[in-house]
C-alpha cells in the first residue's frame, strides 16, 4: 500500500482578479522510500501544492478539498488543531525554497531548528540541542552553527539548516520545495548529494518540487508533471524520461540543453496561463503544437498510457483520433 | 564585542548631537548679546554679596566704593566679559554643561533658591513620572491594539482605527488637554484643574500617593491620547508587514501554536522597525509633554519653560534647552540600546 | 492619483484639501493686507462689540434669550424735513426687543461730520412699545477753533463714540423720565450704578430694579443740520448683547469668526512652504548621498544624522525666544531641521534601487550622473516623497501653533496657535468660554487631519504588501 494517497487535492483562493484555481483535483501516490518529483514551470501551483499538503493556508482561501490518505490514516478529515498537533512537522515537513527568507533573522539557527522540539515536545533543553546538533553533522554542517545567526550563514548552510530543521521530528515524508534554486551548480550538487545520501541512509520518502526536469532525473522515483495546477503526466522515471505521452512533457524534456547533441534546445512558446481563468478545454491547448479538434473545448481526462504511467491528453485516445480524422 | 563597537558610533552621534545642540544655543546667544547680559547679571550678583561682606569691614564709604568697583574689574576680566563673546565658548559650553548659570531673574525654587542649577534639577522628576507613565501607559495600549487590528486586516474596526489613529495624529496635544479640563475639570467636576497636589495637601503618604496620581490623571490622559494612535498604527503596520515574511509560513509549517508564532514569529521580528518609529516620535513626545505640563499646571521642566518665557528669564530658559536636550539624547541612546539587543542583524 | 482618489479617506480629504484652498483664496482676496496690525490689534474697532460674548447661535438652547448685538446704521432710509432755516433728518431704527435681559450698553458712533456755520446737532430719542419716550443724548458737533476756515470737518479720521450707557446726561435725562413717567425717584448716580439701559428698556419692578420691556422699540436719531452743504457721514448705533456673531468675541471684543478666517491661508502656507521646501531638499541631498556615495556621502550623511537628533521643539522655543518671533524665522528654523529626516530615508531608498540593475545598466549605456540620479532614480522614490511631503504638512501646522500658544508666535498675525494662546491666558479654560477654546483647535484637527487623510489613500502606492492583503 502507497505511504501517501492524494485523491483530488484542491485549493483556490480569492484575490482581487477573481478566484485563483491553484491545485485543481491533483492526485498521486508515493511509496515508502521512495522521491516524488512534481515538475513544473512558475505559476503551476507547485509551492501552493506543497502548502496545501502541509494544510498551511493563505488567509484569503477560497476552497480546499480533497482526500489525503498517510500510512491507512485519512488526514485530511482531521480537524485543524489535531492536524497541527499530529501531521504537521511530526510526519509530514518541509524544506523551503529559498532558505533565505525561511529563517527568522532575530532567532540564532539552532534554536530555530530545536523549536518544535521545544515547544511541541517539550524536550529538555539540552536534549532538544544535542539532537539539532547531530543532525546539523548528519547534514555535513559544523556543530557550532547552532548559535548563529541567519545573516551569518551563506546560502548553502542555510538550505543545510532547512534539511537538518525537516528532519527533527523524524517525519514519514519530507517535501522539498525548489532546494537548490537560488544556489550556484557547485553548491546544488553538494545538496543534491547530501540528499540522495538520506535517501539512502534513512530510507526517506520525499517530495521533491523543481522546475528543473533534469534536475528531478538526479534523485525521483517517480514523477508528476504540473500545468497550471493540474497533473498533467504522472509515471514512473523510466518512463517519463524514456517514453513521455504528454506534448508538455515531450517540450520540457526536448528544452533540456544536452551536452553532446547537435540539435538546439527547444523552447515552449507562449507564457502559463492565469490560474483565474484557464484556457477552456485542455488547458495546454493554446501552446500545444499537436492540438487538434477536440482540444480547445473537451476537458481530457487522465488516459493509462501504460502501467503506472498516465497522460492528461487526448492524442493519447484513439476513438479521439479517428473521429478528428474524418 | 561587535555590539559593543555599535553602540560606540551610535553614543559618539548622540554625543555630537548634545555638543552641536549646546553649540547652537551659546552662538545664538553670543551673537545676540544675550550671553552678556547674562554674564553681567552674573557679575552683578557677585558684587552685591561682596559688597555686603565688605561693608561689615571697611567703614569709609569711598573706600567701599573703590575696593567695590576694583573687584568688579577683576570679576569682569575673570568671566571675559570685556572680550568678545566668541572668546568665551569653551567657558560658556562648560558652564551650560554644568548648568552653572548663576541666579534665575524672578523665578523662584519651591523652597525659595534662587539659583537655575536648584530650579530646574527639583523639576526634573516631575516631567520624568508624567512622560514615564504616559510612555507606558501607550506602549502598552498602542501593542494590543495594534497587535489585534493587525489580525483583522480590512475590516470595518480596522479601518476605523486607522480614522483614529490620523485623528490622534493630527490632534495637537495641549489642546486635547485643554479639552479634557473643560469637559471633565468644569462641566462634570471629576478632576482638578491642575497642579501635582491639592492644596492642603494630605499628610498620609497613601492619600499623598493618590492625591498625586488623581491629578496626574488628565496630564497622563492627554499625553496618551495624543501618541497611542499613531503607536497603534505602526505596530499594526509593522506587524502586517512581518507577517507576510516566509518564515511566519515556516513557523506555522513546522506546526507551532498560533500564539507562538505570533509572538515569536512575528512581534519579535517587528520589534525593531516598531523601535524605530518609537525614537522618531520621540521628540514629539518631549514637544507634548511641554506644552502639557503648561496647561495642566504640572510643576515640571515644562511648565517652568513657559514660565521662564513669560517672565524673560533668559539663563532658565537656556538650562531648561540644555536639559531637555540631555534628556533627549539619553532616552534616545537607551532605545539604541534596547535596539541592539532585540536585533542581531546590527551587531556588524 | 487614481489610487488617492479611490478609497474614502482619499475622498474626504480631497474634498476637505479643495475646500481649505477655497475657504484661503477667499480670504486673502476679501482682507486687506496688514490686516493683522491695523485691524486686529486695534482695539478700537471692536469697541462695539460685546466682551467674551457666546455666538448668536447659542441663544437657540437657552431658556434664557440673550440679547444679540444689534448695529444700525444710517445707511438706509432716511426722512428729510424741512424746518425754518435748518433741515432735519430722521433716521429711525427698528428694533424688535425679545430678549429676556437688559443690553450691555449702547453706543452712538458718529463720522464725517462737515459743516459751514453752525455746527450740526444730533439727538437720540427711544421710543417705547408702552408709548412712552425718552429724549436720551444730544450732541453739538464741536463748534470753529480759533483760526479755523469753514468748511469745517470733524470726525472723519477717528470717528467720535459714546457709550451712551456711561453718559452723565443720558442718565439724567433717564432719571428725570423714569421720575415723570413711574414716579420712582432715582438719582442719576445710582442709575449709572445699576445700567441705564436697563431702565431704557425696561420697567421698574417695584423691587428697586428693572424687568425688561419687551417688544417694538423705535430709536430715532434727528439730524439738525444748517446749511445746504452741511452734512453727518455716517451714524452707528449699537445696542450691545451679550452673544455675538457666529463664533462669538475674546475678552477685547473682537469677532473671532474673522481671526479665525484669517488663520486659513496662514496655516495653509505655513504648512505647504514649510513641507515642500524640507521634501525638496530631503530627496536631492538624499538622492545625492545615495547615489554619489564616497565622501559626499559620509558628510551629509553624519551631518543630517545629528540634525535630524537634535529635538525640534525645545530648540524652537530656544530660537524664537531669543532671535525674535517672526513667522519666516519659524518657517526657516522648522525647515533646516526638518530635511535630514527625509534625507536618510530617501538614502537608503536610493541605495537599494542603486544596486538593482536598471542603474547599472543606464551607466553603462554612458548616462551623466545626474542625468540617471533624476531621470531615473528620482521616479521611482517620487511616490513615498509626494506621500511624505502631504504626510508633513500637518507636522508644520502643529508646530507653529505650540509655538503660538506657548506665547512664541509672530503677533502680527492672529494664527489659530495664536487665538488659542489668547484664550487661555484669559483663563478660558476655567471659566468655560468653549467658543474661544474650541474653535481653533478644532480648525487645526481638521485641517491637519485632510492631509493625514490624503495620505493615509496614498498609503497602499507606498507600501504594496498592504496592498496585498486588501
Amino acid at each position: 500500500m502507497p505511504m501517501l494517497e492524494v485523491r483530488d487535492l484542491k485549493l483556490q483562493y480569492s484575490s482581487a482578479r477573481g478566484v485563483v484555481k491553484a491545485v485543481d483535483n491533483v492526485s498521486f501516490d508515493i511509496e515508502k522510500g521512495e522521491v516524488l518529483g512534481i515538475v513544473g514551470e512558475s505559476g503551476s501551483g507547485k509551492t501552493s501544492l506543497s502548502l496545501a499538503l502541509m494544510r498551511v493556508l493563505p488567509k484569503n482561501v477560497h476552497a480546499y478539498e480533497g482526500q489525503v490518505t498517510l500510512d491507512g490514516k485519512e488526514i485530511s478529515s482531521l480537524p485543524d488543531e489535531a492536524f497541527r498537533k499530529q501531521v504537521r512537522w511530526r510526519q509530514i515537513s518541509m524544506v523551503f525554497q529559498g532558505a533565505q527568507n525561511s529563517l527568522n533573522p532575530v532567532l540564532k539557527v539552532g534554536f530555530q531548528a530545536a523549536e518544535p522540539m521545544l515547544v511541541r515536545s517539550k524536550t529538555d533543553r539540552r536534549e532538544a540541542r544535542k539532537r539539532v546538533e547531530d543532525l546539523f553533522e548528519l547534514v555535513g554542517l559544523p556543530r557550532e552553527i547552532y548559535d548563529r545567526y541567519p545573516h551569518e550563514l551563506s546560502g548553502g548552510m542555510k538550505q543545510r539548516v532547512g534539511v537538518a530543521s525537516a528532519l527533527v521530528l523524524d517525519p514519514k515524508l519530507i517535501i522539498l520545495d525548489e532546494p537548490t534554486s537560488a544556489l550556484d551548480v557547485s553548491i546544488q550538487a553538494q545538496i543534491m548529494n547530501l540528499l540522495k545520501r538520506l535517501k539512502r541512509e534513512l530510507g526517506l520518502s520525499m517530495i521533491f518540487i523543481t522546475h528543473d526536469i533534469a534536475l528531478s532525473s538526479d534523485i525521483c522515483d517517480h514523477l508528476a508533471v504540473l500545468y497550471a495546477g493540474e497533473v498533467v503526466e504522472k509515471g514512473s522515471a523510466e518512463q517519463i524520461f524514456g517514453n513521455p505521452k504528454h506534448p508538455y512533457t515531450q517540450l520540457l524534456l526536448a528544452s533540456v540543453p544536452r551536452l553532446k547533441s547537435d540539435t538546439d534546445p527547444k523552447y515552449i512558446p507562449g507564457a502559463p496561463p492565469d490560474l483565474t481563468s484557464p484556457p477552456p478545454g485542455c488547458r495546454f491547448h493554446p501552446r500545444c503544437p499537436y492540438r487538434f479538434e477536440p482540444c480547445d473545448h473537451k476537458v481530457p481526462p487522465q488516459v493509462k498510457v501504460d502501467e503506472g504511467q498516465t497522460a492528461k491528453c487526448w492524442l493519447n485516445v484513439e476513438s479521439e483520433k479517428v473521429k478528428a480524422k474524418k | 564585542m561587535k555590539a559593543a563597537r555599535v553602540l560606540a558610533v551610535r553614543g559618539a552621534t548622540l554625543f555630537g548631537v548634545l555638543i552641536v545642540s549646546l553649540l547652537l544655543v551659546i552662538v545664538v546667544l553670543g551673537a545676540t548679546g544675550v550671553s552678556d547680559r547674562m554674564i553681567d547679571s552674573l557679575v552683578n550678583e557677585q558684587v552685591r554679596g561682596l559688597r555686603q561682606s565688605l561693608a561689615q569691614t571697611i567703614r569709609d564709604p569711598d573706600q567701599l566704593e573703590r575696593v567695590v568697583s576694583e573687584q568688579r574689574q577683576q570679576l569682569i576680566s575673570f568671566y571675559g566679559l570685556d572680550r568678545p563673546w566668541y572668546t568665551r565658548l569653551p567657558d560658556m559650553v562648560w558652564r551650560v554643561f554644568t548648568l552653572d548659570l548663576g541666579s534665575a531673574r524672578t523665578l523662584k525654587s519651591f523652597e525659595g533658591s534662587t539659583r537655575v542649577s536648584d530650579i530646574v534639577l527639583e523639576r526634573l522628576p516631575n516631567t520624568i513620572i508624567l512622560v514615564t507613565s504616559a510612555l507606558v501607559i501607550s506602549a502598552v495600549i498602542g501593542l494590543y491594539v495594534g497587535v489585534k487590528l493587525a489580525t483583522r486586516v480590512g475590516s470595518r474596526l480596522d479601518r476605523a482605527m486607522s480614522y483614529l489613529s490620523a485623528v490622534s495624529y493630527a490632534l495637537p496635544t495641549w489642546w486635547v488637554g485643554i479639552l479634557l479640563i473643560l469637559v471633565l475639570s468644569f462641566q462634570v467636576r471629576l478632576f482638578p484643574f491642575g497642579g501635582i497636589i491639592s492644596a492642603p495637601a494630605p499628610q498620609d503618604p497613601l492619600a499623598r500617593a493618590l492625591d498625586v496620581i488623581w491629578h496626574a490623571a488628565l496630564p497622563v490622559a492627554t499625553l496618551v491620547v495624543a501618541s497611542v494612535g499613531g503607536w497603534a498604527y505602526a505596530v499594526r503596520t509593522m506587524v502586517l508587514n512581518t507577517a507576510q515574511e516566509d518564515f511566519v509560513t515556516a513557523a506555522r509549517a513546522k506546526g507551532l501554536p498560533e500564539n507562538v508564532v505570533m509572538r515569536r514569529h512575528i512581534i519579535r521580528v517587528a520589534a525593531p522597525p516598531i523601535l524605530t518609529n518609537i525614537v522618531l516620535g520621540l521628540a514629539a513626545s518631549l514637544g507634548g509633554a511641554i506644552l502639557t505640563e503648561t496647561v495642566f499646571n504640572w510643576p515640571g521642566m515644562g511648565r517652568l519653560y513657559f514660565d521662564a518665557i513669560m517672565a524673560l528669564d533668559e539663563n532658565v530658559v537656556v538650562a531648561l534647552t540644555f536639559m531637555f536636550t540631555v534628556l533627549y539624547v539619553v532616552s534616545r541612546f537607551v532605545l539604541e540600546v534596547l535596539y541592539i539587543m532585540l536585533d542581531p542583524r546590527v551587531r556588524y | 492619483m487614481k489610487e488617492l482618489l479611490s478609497s474614502g479617506s482619499g475622498k474626504i480629504g480631497a474634498a476637505f484639501f479643495i475646500a481649505l484652498v477655497i475657504i484661503s483664496i477667499g480670504v486673502i482676496v476679501a482682507y486687506p493686507a496688514n490686516f493683522g496690525l491695523r485691524y486686529w490689534s486695534n482695539p478700537v474697532l471692536w469697541a462695539d462689540n460685546p466682551q467674551v460674548a457666546p455666538p448668536s447661535w447659542t441663544n437657540l438652547f437657552s431658556s434664557e434669550k440673550h440679547l444679540e448685538t444689534k448695529v444700525f446704521e444710517s445707511t438706509g432710509q432716511a426722512e428729510r424735513l424741512s424746518e425754518p432755516g435748518a433741515t432735519r433728518i430722521v433716521y429711525r431704527f427698528n428694533l424688535n426687543y425679545a430678549a429676556d435681559e437688559a443690553p450691555s450698553f449702547t453706543s452712538l458712533t458718529v463720522q464725517n461730520v462737515s459743516y459751514q456755520d453752525r455746527p450740526p446737532i444730533i439727538a437720540v430719542t427711544v421710543q417705547r412699545p408702552d408709548g412712552k419716550s425718552i429724549g436720551l443724548y444730544q450732541l453739538i458737533v464741536s463748534g470753529p477753533r480759533p483760526g479755523e476756515q469753514p468748511p469745517f470737518r470733524r470726525y472723519y479720521d477717528t470717528p467720535f463714540r459714546v457709550q451712551l450707557s456711561g453718559e452723565p446726561n443720558v442718565a439724567s435725562a433717564v432719571s428725570d423720565f423714569l421720575e415723570q413717567q413711574f414716579s420712582l425717584p432715582i438719582s442719576d448716580q445710582d442709575l449709572l450704578v445699576k445700567g441705564v439701559d436697563q431702565a431704557v428698556f425696561g420697567v421698574p419692578d417695584g423691587d428697586g430694579g428693572f424687568k425688561v420691556l419687551k417688544g417694538n422699540y423705535t430709536i430715532r436719531v434727528d439730524t439738525l443740520l444748517y446749511n445746504q452743504s452741511d452734512s453727518v457721514g455716517h451714524l452707528k448705533y449699537v445696542v450691545g448683547g451679550s452673544v455675538f456673531g457666529l463664533l462669538g468675541t475674546d475678552t477685547l471684543g473682537r469677532d473671532l469668526s474673522v481671526g479665525l478666517l484669517f488663520g486659513f491661508p496662514v496655516a495653509l502656507f505655513i504648512g505647504l512652504v514649510t513641507s515642500v521646501v524640507t521634501t525638496f531638499i530631503g530627496t536631492v541631498t538624499g538622492i545625492v548621498s545615495g547615489y554619489m556615495g564616497g565622501k559626499t556621502d559620509t558628510v551629509i550623511q553624519r551631518a543630517s544624522d545629528i540634525l535630524a537628533n537634535i529635538p525640534l521643539l525645545p530648540i524652537l522655543i530656544f530660537l524664537a525666544f531669543i532671535v525674535g518671533q517672526n513667522l519666516f524665522l519659524i518657517i526657516l528654523i522648522l525647515i533646516a531641521f526638518g530635511w535630514p529626516g527625509l534625507t536618510i530615508l530617501i538614502r537608503s531608498m536610493v541605495l537599494q534601487i542603486r544596486s538593482g540593475n536598471l542603474v547599472e545598466a543606464t551607466m553603462t549605456l554612458g548616462a551623466s550622473k545626474s542625468r540617471i540620479m533624476f531621470r531615473h532614480i528620482f521616479p521611482q522614490t517620487a511616490p513615498f516623497v509626494f506621500a511624505t511631503m502631504i504626510f508633513s504638512t500637518p507636522a508644520a501646522i502643529l508646530a507653529e501653533a505650540s509655538l503660538s500658544f506657548l506665547g512664541l508666535g509672530d503677533p502680527s498675525l492672529p494664527t489659530w496657535g495664536q487665538i488659542l494662546e489668547s484664550g487661555f491666558q484669559n483663563g478660558g479654560v476655567y471659566v468655560g468660554y468653549w467658543w474661544w477654546i474650541l474653535p481653533p483647535g478644532l480648525l487645526i484637527v481638521i485641517t491637519a487631519m485632510t492631509f493625514v487623510l490624503l495620505a493615509l489613500a496614498l498609503e497602499p502606492v507606498v507600501n504594496p504588501r498592504l496592498r496585498r492583503v486588501q
